[in-house]
């Protein structure tokens, strides 16, 4: 019969594919994606690893030595001689910087070829951000680590103690960047990245509705309280809330705790390691998450965070907990918005309201890299006393070396004076899963799904686990 | 030389099969079989090396993890709406399309429409539909029961993700009931009213005894698909506020690939979906084979 036989084979289809869960199907794909990845990176590094092979034998200049960037002087008698060919694997992860990037290594190739005759093939690979973790963890792991990297800074720890971040303590660009900025790259001593992206950052507020209302950036919570009642009896609501993306709500725990436990508790993240502290210690955290949660916009989880920037640059709300980073978001809603930053009060003493410095891309020089010399070249490159001014403005990226000589943001400048008065903090680092249950926890906390006691309750078992599994 | 004959035969069958299997064994039972090799490691997804750890990641995983017992609480309770739901409505609409003369195509095209689209973009739709249509329409009209926070609220969200899944898998279930319904032999029918049984009567002793195969296929698909939901879950919320409407697939998806990047523990509670959803489909076929009855 036709039914039967329909049944029979939908249900022989299903049988084979469909009893896997999900995951299955999820693993098979990475395991695709990675090995035809290595399938044709394979095809092209056994090419690559040939000319080196014969060019390496012929250079003079010396296998892998941190040596690249010093010894360009007196190279130049190897004029005469055919460059010697490179071939430098790059994994980024912010395509959006896609030409810009690209010219910028078209520099170095010419840079490296006039001074050293070093003919630099550079192979960059830009997967979109969502999917760059995953790529990049298969490739570490399958042994074919892209020779230069990008990773966010919070990551250094893993990285760094799996093996996959060469020392970059003694290379040239290290004195040059700014202290507290080499500190967030900073890990076991040694400095493992090279920064890119830093930020000075604390909440925006619209600086229209604070101006119409005589109001000034509060310093303590109660000045902050009676800012919220200001903003509240004129019928404006103080806080944006756009929590549908959990990262989002998850600032308020980046900020308030760091405020708290760098004014108030500063070995606390010690401690925790140590498994003898407690969210308990800092549950006044939850004064300032409660003032802002009690004082915003209806419906938080329904707006995402692209929703969030439109909202707040048309005045929906007067103060949001979001970073600068959002800046070209806002001002593509609304040219003339007015914002700036401030440091989000966590309690009345004024010395704990501070601006939070994070350091989040950054670059990473694999130790496995064959061309050890050029990969270190190029990542000095990116700090060149000459050229990365130009780069870091066209990007918009906050200067963080003293080779940064160019105008910022007003914004930025705000928020770079009270870095200049000592009131900032270098971001804290949280093992690995923590801030993620961190942003879980405070939607659920919103939706009234857990209590400050399950948060503390959790928060500690969770920082124990990832202590645990580091 | 009978052998020779029955042998070629054999190899014959064998090497038309071997390209489709060569894939199959490449790219889903070697990672099948790697996955369970990890459920019982604390790889990390990044360290070159890990230690065995025999069973422990199950133990934790039953015992200790409070969220992903919650999320096995979450996909048994949308398991059972969708079975239910799901199987009612597409025999609803089977019958609905059955019954129109002259735009029986269109409407079957109109409803088994949602199956083509990718649920990610049917989650977007939806989400639109739910954040912005639905409280328009509820200011517009008066209608205040619908200006909810359809992806906030753990309680509405819930119903916002089966609307969605129904929406989008009812369809198919249709189709295949469609198919069915036609296949009942008119002369049992005819009998039926012969002796007297009225329309429902019709339909309960005779139509729904000669579809017994169908339901059998459609609450099992619905069963199987359901218990690994992730898509449109993923789309709509997220599996928030918190984790208050993650299923299972979404608790694995971000073990392994989200902050902790535990991936010998997402392993093993793969293996644990995957010997629910076996052991729960097994049980089911078993029951709805034993009641079906031929033409």
């Amino acid at each position: 019969m036709y039914l039967e036989n329909a049944c029979r084979i939908l249900w022989a289809n299903q049988q084979q594919s469909g009893v896997q869960p999900n995951m299955r199907k999820r693993k098979a794909l990475t395991l695709l994606l990675a090995a035809l990845m290595l399938f044709a990176t394979a095809c092209g590094g056994s090419a690559g690893g040939g000319d080196n092979g014969g060019s390496n034998a012929g250079g003079s200049s010396g296998g892998s030595s941190s040596s690249g960037s010093t010894s360009s002087g007196g190279s130049g008698t190897a004029q005469q001689e055919a460059p010697r060919k490179v071939e430098l694997k790059v994994f980024l992860d912010f395509p959006r910087f896609k030409e810009d990037i690209e010219a910028y290594f078209a520099q170095f190739k010419d840079k490296m070829l006039a001074e050293q005759n070093i003919e630099v093939k550079i192979d960059l690979e830009m997967p979109s951000p969502e999917q760059a973790g995953q790529i990049l963890q298969a490739r570490l792991a399958s042994n074919d680590a892209p020779d230069v990297y990008s990773l966010h800074a919070n990551n250094i720890p893993t990285f760094y103690s799996a093996g996959y971040l060469h020392d970059l303590s003694d290379q040239p660009f290290v004195p040059t960047l700014y202290e507290n900025v080499r500190e967030s790259v900073t890990y076991d001593g040694k400095v493992v990245a090279l920064p890119l992206e830093s930020l000075s950052w604390g909440y925006l507020y619209n600086k229209a509705i604070f101006r119409d209302l005589g109001l000034s950036v509060p310093q303590t919570l109660d000045e902050m309280r009676q800012v919220v009642d200001k903003l509240n009896a004129s019928g404006i609501p103080p806080f944006l809330l756009a929590f549908q993306e959990s990262w989002v709500p998850q600032l308020m725990t980046a900020l308030s705790l760091g405020g708290l436990v760098s004014s108030e508790h500063p070995d606390w993240i010690d401690k925790m390691n140590a498994g003898e502290a407690s969210y308990a210690d800092v549950r006044d955290i939850f004064n300032i998450i409660d003032l802002i949660m009690n004082n915003g916009t209806d419906k938080p989880f329904e707006v995402g965070s692209a929703a969030g920037a439109a909202d707040f640059a048309n005045g929906k709300a007067a103060m949001w907990i979001m970073g600068p980073w959002m800046a070209e978001s806002m001002l593509e809603a609304n040219p003339n918005f007015e914002f700036g930053i401030a440091p989000l009060p966590v309690s009345n003493d004024p010395a704990g309201t501070m601006i939070n410095l994070a350091t989040s891309t950054s670059l990473a020089v694999s130790p496995t890299s064959k061309n050890m010399d050029v990969a270190l070249a190029l990542v000095n490159y990116m700090l060149d006393p000459q050229d990365s001014a130009a780069l870091f403005e066209k990007l918009k990226f906050n200067p963080i070396s003293t080779v940064h000589n160019y105008e910022t943001f007003p914004w930025i400048a705000e928020a770079s004076e009270y870095v200049a008065q000592g009131r900032a903090y270098l971001d804290l680092k949280l093992p690995n899963g923590v801030t993620d249950e961190q942003a879980k926890l405070l939607q659920s906390y919103y939706a009234k799904q857990v209590t400050v006691e399950d948060f503390i309750e959790t928060m500690d078992r969770t920082w124990a686990n990832a202590v645990k599994n580091q | 030389m009978s052998w020779s004959g029955k042998g070629r035969r054999v190899i014959t069958l064998l090497a038309f099969v071997f390209p489709a299997f060569a894939l199959y064994a490449l790219f889903v039972l070697a990672p099948a079989f790697g996955g369970a090799w990890y459920s019982f490691t604390n790889w990390n997804g990044y360290r070159p090396s890990y230690d065995w750890v025999g069973l422990a990641n199950y133990v934790e995983a039953l015992r200790d993890d409070r969220y992903f017992r919650q999320s096995i609480l979450f996909t048994l309770r949308y398991v059972a709406c969708m079975v239910v739901l799901q199987n009612v409505i597409a025999l609803g609409l089977a019958l609905l399309v059955e019954s129109r003369r002259r735009t029986k195509a269109f409407f079957r095209t109109i409803f088994f429409m949602p199956n083509m689209i990718s649920m990610i973009v049917g989650g977007f739709i939806w989400m639109f539909l739910f954040t912005r249509v639905l409280p328009a329409i509820a200011a517009k009209s008066g209608l205040t029961f619908l200006d909810q926070s359809w992806i906030g609220d753990p309680r509405y969200s819930f119903l916002a993700i089966l609307i969605l899944s129904l929406w989008g898998g009812a369809g198919y279930l249709m189709i295949i009931y469609i198919a069915a319904l036609q296949s009942v032999p008119a002369v049992l029918k005819e009998a039926a009213a012969i002796d007297g049984a009225g329309v429902f009567g019709v339909f309960r002793h005779v139509t729904l005894r000669m579809i017994a195969p169908a339901a059998t296929i459609g609450v099992f698909l619905t069963l199987n698909s359901s218990f690994k939901v992730f898509d449109a879950v993923f789309a709509l919320t997220g599996g928030g506020p918190g984790r208050a409407t993650q299923v299972i697939a979404l608790n694995i998806f971000e073990e392994a690939f989200r902050g902790s990047y535990r991936f010998g523990y997402a392993s093993a509670k793969s293996m644990i979906l995957f010997l629910i959803v076996f052991v729960i489909t097994l049980v089911q076929l078993w029951i709805m084979k034993r009641r079906e009855v031929e033409a």
